[in-house]
């Protein structure tokens, strides 16, 4: 039971991740940075909590603005820079930061932060506060992950909705203009540069969200979570998942982190297969599982359904 | 001491330029990165290994068994991870995944086959050093320095003079003109992706040599390495490579050798130094034009 809903909670924080991005990948440009603000927002939260003893809603937060605030000025000095030049620079700086977390005192060096206060624990303790006995027959332990679920369950929601509303406005329009074509847009007016950087902040605030989510689910954090395969394990999220709609990523979190759970049981075997399957589902369907045209036709069917007679016009 | 460091560094820069070259020519013909390249080289090193403590040959013949190991392999990563990606609508994220896939199974099948330890990889040569004046040169340098050094000319050689070379630059230049011009682009690509895994290949030996050991593990932060110097020198840019590779290995010796508390941080020099010249020159040290997006 608790496995289980660990197992889904770390979906939701992985959905966050797929979707920081994904909102970078709206507007054309690959990142690998994404791993590098999880691990500002992960290394903030938890030396906050820590040291400062501050409450955990405040220190996860905390951590999101500080990736958001260290994503603006980088991003206006690297989004001159294209396709894989762009990759490689906000890769160089992860793994940047993954070097120094591993080197200063105060991150714990290659040992990383231990006894981070837990989220779990924390909400166990409290309802123990007022409730003699957990609600719905669980133990105090389960009701704790239970509720743990359904706080990142509802951030992840969250997240997405405000994706799916701002995909719909005149910011989404802009992001979707210079996917498209990036001189075209700047030709019609759209400050390319802002809403850019726009995209890239709004992308690091989430990962720093789910950095932090991350640092008070596991007790321990170090830098060898937030290294090169951590930025392409979101980067993988998205692209099994689909590209260009915002269920896409949040889809391929869940699938691969299900299948790595599943994959437990095959052992040694356990990366081959995966590795093998990834392998196999970008060939088998190279532009992602969803695609924008698949919910146009899931729109059009709604429409007939609801509008008999009409629905051959549309 | 200074001259010590700068061959200290030159010859693990030539190393990382020969890993550099391998991206390099792949991104020239395909525009794309090929991320199973790191695994190649682990491969390649672990090849030679095989064949010099296993069956007893020589460094030499060694070196060429592990660059026909790793361009078998480039082979195979052609015909598995790329080829099947090369049709229209296609985005360039799919290779990107697609080779990270087969990278990750060639690192875990060489972990079940040999472990994730090092091995001891000792080749008869290890004991000689040259000493001229306060320098000193061991034959293992010398080795690495003279392969790597061979190889490029080699592979400048090929490029620039022979017929393959000319179609490979063709089919870099434009493969729909190269394809009406009679090059067999496929063949083309194909054999481009197996000279640059046979230089993998080639590196991992030599890394193999120098450290002397390899794992199953190695290719990752050699193949980032990698990435780093190709950005540095310019994509698709082979003397770019060669100078981005050995310009990151003396920066690494350097710091460590006088960087004091900061030798620790030896592994972010590279992309450290990479951000920097990024954001002053975003085409890369040799690059010309094209990593900038226009303004209007």
């Amino acid at each position: 039971m608790s496995y289980y809903l660990q197992v889904a909670t770390f979906i939701c924080v992985s959905g966050i991740l797929g979707l920081s991005v994904y909102l970078v990948l709206s507007t054309g440009q690959l990142t690998l940075g994404n791993a590098g603000f999880m691990l500002l927002g992960g290394y903030t939260a938890g030396l906050l909590a820590i040291k400062l003893g501050w409450p955990l809603w405040l220190t996860v937060p905390a951590g999101g603005l500080l990736a958001a605030v260290v994503a603006v000025p980088l991003g206006a000095a690297c989004l001159r820079l294209r396709g894989v030049y762009l990759a490689v620079a906000t890769l160089g700086f992860t793994q940047s930061l993954v070097v120094i977390a591993n080197n200063l005192t105060i991150t714990g060096g290659a040992l990383g932060l231990k006894d981070i206060p837990n989220l779990g624990t924390r909400l166990q303790r409290y309802f123990r506060g007022f409730l003699a006995e957990a609600p719905f027959g669980l133990t105090m332990a389960q009701f704790a992950n239970l509720v743990v679920l359904l706080i990142c369950a509802a951030l992840l929601g969250l997240a997405f909705w405000l994706i799916v509303r701002q995909g719909q406005s005149r910011v989404g329009r802009a992001f979707t203009a210079i996917r498209t074509d990036e001189v075209a847009a700047s030709a019609m007016g759209i400050n390319t540069t802002y809403y850019k950087v726009l995209a890239f902040a709004q992308g690091a605030f989430l990962a720093g969200v789910a950095g932090g989510l991350m640092a008070h689910l596991t007790y321990f954090i170090g830098p060898a979570d937030f290294g090169f395969s951590r930025a392409v394990e979101m980067l993988v999220f998205v692209v099994v998942g689909g590209t260009s709609v915002p269920a896409g990523p949040v889809l391929g979190a869940a699938l691969l982190r299900t299948l790595s759970e599943y994959l437990r049981e095959a052992k040694d075997l356990r990366l081959i297969i995966y590795g093998a399957l990834m392998l196999l589902m970008v060939l088998v369907r190279p532009q992602g599982l969803l695609t924008p045209g698949m919910f146009a036709g899931l729109g059009r069917w709604w429409q007939r359904r609801r509008a008999p007679g009409k629905g051959a016009a549309v | 001491m200074l001259w010590q460091q700068l061959i200290n560094g030159l010859t693990q820069g030539g190393t990382y330029a020969l890993i550099a070259i391998g991206y390099t020519l792949i991104f020239g013909v395909l525009e794309i990165i090929n991320l199973a390249h790191g695994e190649v080289f682990m491969v390649g090193a672990v090849a030679g290994y095989a064949l010099v403590m296993l069956l007893g040959w020589g460094l030499l013949p060694a070196l060429i068994g592990g660059m026909i190991g790793a361009a078998l392999l480039g082979a195979v990563l052609e015909f598995t991870a790329l080829r099947a990606l090369r049709r229209k609508g296609v985005s360039n994220l799919a290779p990107l995944i697609s080779t990270i896939g087969l990278g990750m199974v060639l690192q875990n099948v060489m972990i079940r086959v040999v472990g994730a330890e090092p091995l001891p990889f000792r080749v008869p040569l290890a004991g000689f050093v040259l000493r001229l004046g306060p320098l000193q040169v061991t034959a293992t340098q010398l080795v690495v320095l003279g392969v790597s050094l061979v190889l490029m000319i080699a592979l400048q050689w090929t490029l620039s003079r022979t017929g393959l070379g000319r179609a490979v630059r063709a089919v870099s230049e434009n493969p729909e003109t190269a394809a009406l011009l009679g090059v067999n682009v496929s063949g083309i690509v194909l054999a481009t992706v197996m000279l640059a895994s046979a230089l993998g290949g080639a590196a991992g030996v030599l890394v193999g040599v120098s450290f002397v050991s390899v794992s199953a593990v190695m290719g990752m932060s050699y193949g980032l390495k990698g990435l780093a110097v190709i950005i540095l020198g310019g994509l698709g840019n082979v003397s770019g490579a060669v100078a981005g590779g050995l310009l990151i290995g003396v920066l690494e010796a350097l710091t460590v050798a006088y960087g004091g508390a900061f030798a620790g941080y030896k592994d972010a020099v590279a992309f450290g130094f990479l951000f920097l010249v990024l954001v002053a020159r975003p085409q890369g040290l040799l690059g010309q034009g094209a990593a900038v997006t226009r303004r209007s």
